[in-house]
């Protein structure tokens, strides 16, 4: 029985075809490519301005920390926890803590219940 | 017809395994992109969840990226030989199409001696090149620059993506009959799944411009 194959010969006009192809291929993936890139750089370039804004806005402000604002201090004082300045306070823990969900309709209920003590 | 006896080696070993590969990885992404799109959880259910299905996609895409490329920078000369044999068309690749190769029962007509390729593989060819790289150039941005890039551009990947999955989905459906289940050229089927080689016979009736530059070992 006879096999029969492809001759090993390999001409100008299929390299340059192939290697033609090949070189669309790169030049375009190579855009695509570059456009991701420098839309990554613009994002990156924008994160980083806007980090750079928000310090220096922080950096301006004159009370930065909330454990020495006067009028945070002076709730605690007359309200939160009347006397003295305890951040963990029952009606601190109460009325500054966040609730979610389902959680939410026993909150205003326990608001309801504490209206006439706040008036 | 005169008879001929031996075989033809038509797909050498990388090539099958590129196909394969390429195969394997496509209908992977094929499936987990129609679970997607059409949000059936049972195809994500396949893959252990959505989320796997959504990572099994992303590598599938990697594998069917850097596969053909490994294929092509390995096998320049084969690649070369191949989009010199898909890039000519001639007076007979024409008057193959104007018969359909003889598949469509109503046009009538002779068919002309065809290369390693017929105009119709020729099509299909510049097709999956093409479609392949849209489906690539589209894909990795939606995966790695989805957080910077416009969301015009990235909603125009997504349509050009689902565009291009559904015409490669239906071409691959049309190449599969034709090459696995057609009478007149299903034995391509086991050329290019299995041991490469093809019956001469057949060769020098489907590909005899082809068949006739080829050289005859003795074994």
């Amino acid at each position: 029985m006879s096999i029969f194959k492809e001759k090993s010969v390999f001409t100008r006009r299929q390299f340059l075809i192939g290697s033609g192809m090949l070189a669309a291929t790169v030049v375009i993936t190579g855009i695509f490519a570059k456009l991701g890139f420098d839309a990554y750089a613009v994002s990156d370039d924008y994160i980083e301005k806007r980090a750079a804004g928000l310090y220096n806005l922080d950096e301006k402000m004159a009370i930065r920390k909330s454990h020495e604002n006067s009028e945070i201090l002076q709730i605690y004082k007359d309200f939160l926890s009347p006397g003295e300045v305890s951040p963990v306070s029952e009606k601190a823990h109460h009325l500054l803590h966040t609730k979610y969900g389902k959680e939410i309709p026993a909150m205003i209920e326990e608001l309801h219940a504490h209206q006439h003590d706040a008036a | 017809m005169s008879e001929i006896n031996g075989k033809v080696l038509k797909h050498g070993e990388q090539t099958r395994t590129m196909h394969w590969m390429h195969m394997i990885t496509f209908i992977l992404l094929a499936l987990t992109g129609i679970g997607f799109y059409f949000d059936i959880g049972f195809i994500g259910g396949i893959f252990g969840g959505e989320a796997n299905a959504s990572l099994v996609h992303r590598w599938a895409g990697v594998v069917f990226t850097v596969g053909p490329a490994l294929y092509i920078l390995l096998n320049f000369e084969r690649f070369a030989r191949f989009m010199d044999t898909i890039a000519t068309f001639t007076k007979d690749d024409f008057g193959w199409l104007k018969t359909m190769g003889g598949y469509i029962p109503f046009l009538k007509g002779d068919v002309p001696p065809q290369d390693k390729y017929n105009a119709g593989q020729k099509m299909l060819g510049h097709l999956i090149i093409i479609g392949c790289l849209l489906m690539i150039l589209t894909g990795f941005p939606m995966w790695l620059w989805r957080g910077v890039l416009p969301a015009a551009f990235l909603a125009f990947c997504y349509n050009i993506h689902f565009w291009v999955a559904v015409i490669l989905i239906l071409a691959i459906a049309g190449h599969f009959f034709l090459a696995a289940i057609h009478p007149k050229s299903r034995v391509e089927f086991a050329s290019m799944m299995m041991d490469g080689y093809i019956d001469a016979e057949i060769s020098a009736h489907h590909n005899e411009k082809w068949f006739n530059s080829l050289q005859e070992v003795k074994e």
